[in-house]
């Protein structure tokens, strides 16, 4: 395995520290929006270009709704997305060990 | 594959992969521990602050009542002061940290917190009826520590169970023993060890958390 073997989805660190955050939570919780971005420190337009392309992926899921009358924008990791961001980080400890390479 | 990121990590030599690789594995235990700070309640703080309340409300409810005589108003005060700022800090604390999610977890931390809740409102109930059938001052307060330490052990018995924390059933364990002696040693006993039992019982948990916590993170950084 090289580097060229990883995932491009979440190989971009923008979208691995999503994807990371995402993970961090059961698989029955989501994430809002504006916490997700006070997490990540990132701008809400850069952060929704990411979403959007893991959301493509098929790795967030993306659920719009309504609390009261703000709408309400929920994250959460799919079983693929969580499956695919464990794969990566064991592909890279397999980098860090020599043992793909 | 590597178009949509600056790096093109295919042309790199075999060393700069592994830094690479290194450096990765780093961000995402960065962003997860920062993850995790922002999202769950900081069990240490907690502890902490509910050591405290106990440690000096009681105290002085036992300072001024260990020769046989009732508490002063003033101590009285202090241990309300300390249960009311405890609670308050608890609610703030965990509300600001897990705002911002949904689903099971959120769901389970507004059962559990309920159940505080429905606990002490029911034990308020008890007490009440207590003194409608004409129990004394000393029956209340012996009554009342004893109840609500059985409510804070069980909700930790119940904590233990439901998040899978053999430490937090521990201390749910210690709080019933804590019930059980300070209602058999009765006043003005009671209240030390309300204090000790209690009250160090919770910094002790703190400091025990705190230790767990450090190794963990020292053994994620290896």
């Amino acid at each position: 395995m090289t580097e060229t073997d990883l995932d491009a989805v979440i190989h971009a660190p923008a979208r691995l520290r999503i994807v990371a955050t995402l993970a961090t939570l059961g698989p029955g919780d989501e994430l809002g929006f504006p916490k997700l971005r006070a997490l990540l420190d990132m701008t809400a337009g850069n952060l929704s270009t990411h979403l959007r392309k893991l959301e493509d992926a098929g790795y967030v899921e993306v659920t719009k709704t309504h609390e009261g009358r703000t709408p309400a924008t929920y994250l959460k990791l799919t079983d693929r997305g969580r499956t695919a961001f464990r794969d990566y980080r064991t592909a890279l400890a397999g980098l860090l060990k020599g043992t793909g390479a | 594959m590597s178009a949509d990121h600056g790096a093109s990590p295919g042309t790199e030599p075999e060393g700069g992969e592994a830094m690479d690789a290194a450096a990765r594995l780093k961000m995402i235990d960065e962003q997860q521990k920062r993850a995790r700070t922002g999202l769950e309640p900081d069990a240490r703080l907690l502890y902490l602050v509910w050591g405290a309340a106990w440690l000096v409300g009681y105290l002085a409810m036992w300072f001024t009542s260990k020769d046989g005589s009732s508490p002063t108003i003033w101590a009285g005060w202090t241990l309300a002061v300390a249960i009311i700022a405890a609670i308050t800090f608890t609610m703030v604390h965990s509300i600001r940290r897990t705002a911002g999610t949904r689903g099971t977890s959120a769901r389970v931390g507004a059962m559990y917190g309920w159940g505080w809740m429905l606990g002490f409102l029911t034990m308020w109930a008890i007490l009440t009826g207590l003194v409608n059938a004409g129990a004394d001052g000393e029956v209340v307060a012996v009554a009342a520590n004893g109840t609500a330490c059985l409510i804070v052990g069980l909700m930790y018995l119940a904590c233990g169970m439901v998040f899978q924390d053999n430490g937090v059933y521990a201390l749910g364990v210690w709080m019933l023993l804590t019930a059980a002696v300070a209602t058999l040693v009765g006043l003005p006993g009671t209240n030390l060890v309300m204090a000790l039992l209690g009250g160090g019982g919770f910094l002790a948990m703190g400091v025990v958390t705190s230790v767990v916590d450090a190794r963990r993170r020292g053994n994620r950084d290896d």
